[in-house]
């Protein structure tokens, strides 16, 4: 069996970790930490502003520039991912590559994005509709008087609008705690009692037909607390992702996780990869700061995963040089000086843009060649567009973590 | 010039990596502590957040609650390190009032020593109902708390008198550090751990040996501890240059490798020497197989079996290399406990006022054991194969103990 190393537990690597895993490979996965899954919405973006918004994302990223990633990836591609991600966790996502949901943020705007769970669908509101946001006194990241009000005030995508209000509840998520934490009420939903004793809390202060929206803590572990809560309750319930910690990356996060532990993918944490070795064109070996000697992985083939910016897999000196951080590959994107532009509301920065350009195998390339025959780079790490503001980091990241494995199949 | 000890935990090293904590939370929803009490504020507001405020006073003071089970620094995306702030920062709230107690239970060569020549009295007494309740409330550890098992022989016993074996050992020498509750209580593994390396073929050298100092570091007694930690390094060194060192003691191999120098600020070429050279017990053997050089013909054994990997060997950045290794045992299933603490932390969850607290850090863990076999459990590491065994009743050991079975030696 080959062995293939994947470095960054990320979406990406978390996709091509499982992907390889299951066409036979024996995988390796390297991590610094837990990757970021769980600090974000646990949906899945494919395309949400090319700039306008985007209501059929597969029809556009078939038509994005020729430096976006999508156009390496092409639209075959992300359906392709799309449908893994789904295999991967089947109770968890869902959603049609032709059509955006616009669901409520925990600022009450309409965020688009192609796969969402099960618990946030009633969010994709219909012109005429009523909601009421409930917030939980003792949880202080979900203010609904904000939320409702901006939900009140916008446009829903296809004209119309809803009308909403807010309200607080006081449930006590665990005794002796004023200020809990999301992951600590939905610790608490996980048990069908609190539901229960939510329920009958709530009830009362809902009005015939109101939509509920309550911040994304229904549950961590039960798959059905959502559904459960919205039946004793009699109306149907939607979930708003919370900023950081975020229950809903959590469960796609865990989700993830284990799938790849039942793929059999073995899993080294806690140690940031620093070096490698190469023979011409072929990566041999990469090195892990574990203290105090460093370990060697040696691999077939290796997938990198790390991320940008955020992550530290590309770093910007003091000078502001741009580089790879750990097999110092050439980037693209740095010719667009300055990187960083001083108008912060203004246009784009291009800093966004740098990274790694690849190949439709996702093989780095060196004006148009590939550098290393068996080193593929997925996710954040590839060039040529601005994910947090056009909403396209997912797609990016899960449909390049499948081309990559497949390529990687291939061959071996 | 570099400080240690108290000195060095007030003011250095760890300090520098605060400033990247980003505030992601990830190491909130991972801390086993604050997930089950209010008690414990988390990771990141009594680390990274509080620290800028200490300047040499304490400024949150449920730290005392932070079982430095190292999970937050694991976690961490940006190189935070979380756990070993906040040792140093209790180390640094407690040096003034050290209770007796966390004085006691770091002596783990005493309790040794006075055991074994009384191993059956001590066994005794220590499931001795009335007599454990006079303990917690003199010592203040909890009369529920699992406990060393006394044995009448130690492991440098039984090394000593066993008859000389014959060899050929063709892969040389290697050294074996056992620790002091391999050599005191867990003294089975100690043993099977060396014939298995027999079987390999290494000529085992065991030289005399203390204690790391663990549990002195981590109840906050950096000078013993450190003074404890050099001495072992001395009598690891003094078995031979350039020998590797395996180790069976998950926890002990981690204080050598890491824990010493980043937690008290040890800096000393002999621990640097002793750290770079030891590996873990199943790591030594996953290595061997990456190599190719690991014998593969393990005799079936059918039978489902739990896996613990503690967090100490978790800590120590090398995965879970007994999972590895114990799946090439054709027939028998591992399954991974997933789980991220058994609660125990070294001497956290003997302490009275910490008793429950660990225990419902366990508790997904002993369900877990509990529902995956009624026979026999796994982990690497000596206390909490204790916490396991006696809060979930099912039989906890080192896995080498499947790989001895495995080799056809018992």
């Amino acid at each position: 069996m080959s062995r293939v190393v994947v470095i960054g537990s990320g979406l990406a690597g978390l996709v091509a970790a499982n992907r390889l895993a299951d066409g036979g490979a024996e995988v390796l996965l390297l991590s610094k930490g837990i990757g970021g899954l769980q600090l974000g919405q646990g949906t899945v973006d494919v395309l949400g502003y090319a700039p306008q918004r985007v209501t059929n994302p597969i029809k556009a990223v078939a038509e994005v520039a020729a430096s976006h990633p999508y156009a390496a990836i092409g639209a075959q591609g992300v359906l392709t991912a799309l449908g893994y991600l789904k295999e991967l966790a089947p109770d968890l996502l869902v959603g049609d590559p032709e059509a955006n949901y616009h669901l409520p943020t925990a600022v009450g705007a309409l965020r688009p994005t192609c796969l969402a769970q099960p618990s946030m669908l009633a969010g994709n509101l219909k012109a005429g509709s009523s909601v009421v946001v409930v917030g939980l006194r003792r949880l202080k990241d979900f203010q609904p008087e904000l939320i409702a009000g901006n939900l009140a005030r916008t446009e829903l995508p296809d004209g119309g609008r809803v009308s909403a209000r807010a309200i607080n509840v006081d449930a006590v998520a665990r005794e002796g705690e004023i200020d809990s934490s999301g992951l600590t009420f939905a610790k608490a939903f996980d048990d069908p009692g609190y539901r229960q004793r939510f329920a009958e809390l709530l009830a009362p202060k809902l009005s015939d037909g109101e939509i509920v929206a309550l911040p994304a803590v229904i549950g961590l572990m039960d798959r059905q607390a959502h559904a459960d809560l919205s039946a004793k309750l009699g109306h149907p319930v939607f979930e708003i992702p919370l900023p950081p910690p975020s229950v809903a990356g959590l469960r796609l996060n865990q989700a993830l996780n284990a799938r790849a532990q039942a793929a059999g993918v073995r899993m080294v944490s806690g140690v940031r990869t620093v070096g490698f070795t190469a023979d011409g064109d072929r990566v041999l070996s990469v090195r892990n700061a574990t203290v105090p000697a460093e370990r060697e992985y040696r691999a077939d083939a290796f997938v990198l995963a790390t991320g940008g910016f955020e992550a530290g897999a590309l770093a910007m000196d003091s000078y502001g040089a741009v580089t790879e951080t750990l097999f110092g590959l050439p980037l693209v994107g740095t010719e667009n000086t300055p990187l960083i532009h001083g108008d912060y509301w203004g246009a784009e920065q291009p800093i966004f843009s740098v990274g790694v350009a690849v190949d439709a195998q996702m093989r780095v390339l060196d004006k148009g060649r590939p550098v290393y025959a068996n080193l593929r780079a997925v996710g954040d790490l590839i060039a040529g567009s601005t994910r947090w503001a056009e909403k396209s980091g997912d797609g990016v990241a899960a449909a390049s973590a499948v081309l990559a494995a497949d390529s990687i199949l291939k061959e071996l | 010039m570099a400080t240690e000890g108290l000195e060095f935990a007030g003011h250095s090293l760890s300090r520098a990596s605060l400033d990247a904590c980003v505030k992601c939370t990830i190491c909130e929803t991972q801390c086993p502590v604050a997930a089950v009490t209010p008690l414990f504020s988390g990771p990141k507001y009594v680390g990274p957040q509080a620290e800028r405020f200490r300047n040499g006073a304490s400024v949150d003071h449920s730290l005392d609650y932070c079982s430095s089970c190292g999970t937050c620094t694991l976690v961490c995306p940006q190189g935070v390190q979380i756990a070993e702030l906040n040792s140093q920062a209790r180390a640094v709230m407690k040096a003034d009032h050290m209770p007796l107690r966390d004085r006691l239970i770091g002596q783990t060569v005493l309790m040794g020593k006075v055991m074994t020549p009384v191993a059956p009295i001590a066994k005794a007494a220590l499931n001795n109902k009335p007599i454990r309740k006079v303990m917690e409330a003199v010592v203040k550890v909890h009369a529920d708390a699992p406990m060393p098992p006394p044995q009448s022989q130690t492991f440098e016993g039984w090394f000593r008198k066993r008859p000389t074996p014959a060899g050929p050992f063709p892969r040389g020498p290697v050294v074996f550090f056992h620790g002091c509750a391999g050599g005191y209580f867990e003294v089975e593994t100690s043993k099977k751990s060396v014939e298995v390396l027999e079987h390999l073929g290494y000529q085992v050298i065991v030289p005399k040996q203390g204690c790391c100092g663990l549990a002195q570091q981590s109840n906050g007694l950096f000078k013993g501890a450190t003074k404890d930690v050099l001495k072992l390094c001395d009598d690891l060194r003094s078995a031979g240059k350039d020998l590797t060192i395996v180790s069976s003691s998950g926890s002990c191999t981690g204080m050598l490798k890491h824990e010493a120098h980043e937690i008290m600020g040890v800096d000393d070429e002999r621990l640097k020497d002793v750290g770079t050279r030891i590996v873990d017990m199943m790591e030594f053997l996953l290595d061997l197989h990456e190599a190719g050089e690991l014998p593969t013909d393990f005799a079936p054994i059918g039978m489902k079996v739990p896996y613990h990997a503690p967090c100490q060997l978790k800590s120590q950045g090398i995965g879970k290399p007994a999972l590895e290794v114990l799946r090439l045992i054709p027939d028998l299933e591992v399954v991974d406990s997933g789980a991220v603490c058994c609660g125990i932390a070294g001497t956290y969850g003997l302490k009275k006022e910490k008793y429950e607290v660990a225990q419902a850090v366990g508790k997904p863990l002993f369900d877990m054991v509990k529902e995956t076999s009624s026979e026999l459990a796994l982990c690497d590491t000596e206390t909490c194969r204790w916490q396991i065994e006696k809060s979930s009743g099912v039989k906890t050991e080192h896995p080498i103990f499947l790989i001895h079975r495995a080799y056809g030696l018992s």
